[in-house]
């Protein structure tokens, strides 16, 4: 029952604070400004364009384009706003001094950890499905195109951000706020590095690909929300046979989207790392003085 | 409350805590019992702070055992009992008063309408009535010092453990608190305080634990825990070197007044010796103005008994 106390007051904390308004207001102005662009270009578009059949599916072509971009805008914004919002989930109350009074409650240690990361799991994954989708719904009635597996693609990125929040949760049991952040960040940025390596070595040097390719699945291990993205394109696209009819290249293996989906291990481990690290972070605060 | 006054509230066995290298408290030892105020006192980086966290489950023990209310530290059905108040408390400053306290109600189960009432009644006790509305960010630090009291017996808790309960507090505040713990106090709450403000101590305090570099000193009532000689402050004149010698020599020692020099403090062996000081001027052919026994303060003992302890162990690797 604490544990849903602490979740409740984390949600009221969190709404409450200037940072969740900026964040709502600059997030329905980016989709408004996005909105009336994408208007602008595809009204533009069509003036040349008439309605034939052709014109149709070069605008689904468009909308696919349009619906990778659009959503890694949205993967970038809300992987920042879990950073952000979290990096000091724990170690902020210990520094403030607010823990000495909850601590000593009717309530496990582990009831605080647990309620605070679920509090911020339920404010992460809702942002994130609400711009995926309010995106998706804008990109939709401009160019008709919706992703067949949108909610695979959804459940992709709510997974990196999970994955994400773990590393927070840990960080913030362990160091202070800034360094936490700092190393969030570092690991987010970090990752992508990767799947850019192994693009270019299999066009430079094909011969040390596998090498790259172990090293890249070492850093999925790691931190796996960039092997997520990857996954969340895959099922962004449409089926493989409509691509030449959308005038889309054959070939979506970029470093920044997936013409396959994630690996069934890398999903299971993403699933237990999300699991793992809040775990660990509960284990290491029962045993932190405070 | 209907507990026995003598069961113990908290017992502390062989208590000690270190912190990398140094050592916080050590060897610390005492019993609570029930419906007893207990002080805890000493100077800053006594480690008095270390201990009132070890007892409210912030900071894990390096050695010992801990029982509050007969049971283990960790036990939840034994920490809906409590209430803490730590030192220069802060709160969630985004919050109501109101919110503030019954979120902490809903941490002890407390629920609906009783939990309202209950609010309502400590924000009275503490001097908080009317400011339900307000948000903790526009309290003072005495006001803040306030409605944490009043979380720390929202849950009509058997043991408050408080923490420098004034700091915060101007002498009006002080009062009203000393005031509101004697209330609690006579409805059978045990009281632990952790402080180094004598007078509350004095004003409130069954017994006193005086905790000095990781150690308890003493342990007993404020009155009878120092081990001191009787005194007795002489009023005469004149006072002359004869009279000094005469009476020093009856006495382990005397002293002269800095402000007053008619007033003499001696200090005996035994209260019976009162008569022989009286002869002792009569015959030094001074006059007898008064001679009535002299009580030190609490802050005198104290401080003789922290420097005692100085003076006799010079270990200085110790934190509060």
């Amino acid at each position: 029952m604490g544990l849903l106390y602490i979740m409740r007051f984390t949600l009221l904390e969190a709404i409450r604070r200037r940072l969740f308004l900026a964040v709502v207001i600059l997030s329905i102005l980016i989709l408004t400004a996005f909105s009336i662009l994408l208007s602008f270009v595809i009204n533009a578009s069509q003036v040349n364009n008439n309605n034939s059949n052709d014109a149709q599916l070069q605008l689904l072509g468009a909308g696919v384009i349009i619906t990778l971009l659009a959503i890694w805008m949205v993967y970038l914004l809300s992987s920042t706003l879990t950073i952000v919002f979290t990096a000091n989930m724990i170690s902020g109350e210990v520094d403030a001094g607010t823990f000495a009074v909850i601590v000593p409650k009717p309530l496990t240690r582990v009831e605080i950890v647990l309620g605070k990361w679920l509090g911020f799991a339920l404010i992460v994954c809702t942002y994130t499905a609400l711009m995926f989708l309010s995106f998706l719904v804008v990109i939709y009635r401009q160019t008709g195109y919706w992703p067949v597996d949108a909610l695979y693609a959804l459940g992709m990125l709510e997974l990196g951000m999970l994955a994400l929040l773990g590393i927070t949760t840990l960080g913030s049991s362990l160091v202070p706020t800034i360094v936490n952040g700092a190393i969030a960040l570092m690991l987010f940025i970090g990752a992508p590095i990767a799947s850019i390596v192994q693009y270019v070595v299999k066009f430079l040097n094909p011969s040390s690909l596998h090498t790259v390719q172990n090293i890249t699945t070492v850093i999925n291990l790691i931190i796996p929300t960039d092997a997520l993205w990857h996954g969340a394109t895959f099922y962004l696209l449409p089926p493989a046979v409509e691509f030449a009819l959308m005038g889309l290249p054959q070939d979506f293996n970029s470093p920044f989207t997936s013409g396959q989906p994630v690996a069934p291990a890398l999903l299971v481990w993403a699933v237990l790392y999300c699991i793992a690290l809040p775990g660990l972070a509960a284990l290491r605060f029962q045993h932190r003085d405070l | 409350m209907t507990q026995t006054y003598k069961e113990p509230a908290i017992e502390v066995e062989g208590l000690r805590k270190v912190y990398r290298s140094l050592v916080a408290v050590d060897d610390v030892s005492f019993v609570m019992s029930r419906g007893e105020a207990f002080g805890f006192l000493g100077p800053n980086g006594a480690g008095k702070s270390t201990v009132v966290k070890i007892l409210t489950g912030l900071v894990a023990p390096t050695k010992g055992t801990i029982r509050i209310l007969g049971k283990p530290v960790s036990n939840l059905e034994m920490r809906q009992r409590i209430g803490y108040l730590p030192e220069l408390p802060t709160f969630h400053k985004w919050l109501r008063a109101r919110d503030f306290l019954k979120f902490h109600g809903h941490l002890y189960g407390m629920r609906g309408m009783e939990l309202e009432k209950r609010c309502r009644e400590v924000l009275e006790l503490v001097g908080l009535a009317g400011r339900d509305n307000q948000k903790l960010g526009t309290f003072s630090k005495g006001m803040m010092q306030r409605i944490g009291l009043a979380q720390a017996i929202l849950n009509r808790p058997d043991l408050v453990l408080l923490d420098e309960l004034v700091s915060g507090l101007d002498p009006v505040g002080q009062r009203d608190m000393r005031d509101l713990l004697r209330q609690l106090k006579s409805e059978g709450m045990s009281i632990f305080l952790n402080s180094h403000q004598l007078a509350d101590v004095e004003a409130l305090c069954d017994r006193v634990a005086i905790i000095n570099e990781g150690h308890i000193l003493k342990v007993g009532a404020p009155q009878s825990l120092f081990d001191e000689a009787p005194a007795f402050a002489v009023r005469t004149n004149p006072v002359t070197k004869e009279l000094l010698h005469r009476l020093g020599s009856i006495a382990l020692s005397v002293c002269q007044d800095q402000d007053d020099p008619c007033l003499l403090y001696v200090e005996v062996q035994k209260e019976e010796q009162a008569a022989e000081i009286a002869e002792v001027v009569h015959v030094c052919g001074s006059l007898l103005y008064g001679l009535a026994p002299h009580h030190r303060s609490l802050e005198q003992l104290f401080l003789r008994t922290i420097d005692a302890s100085r003076h006799s162990d010079p270990v200085g690797s110790r934190l509060s």
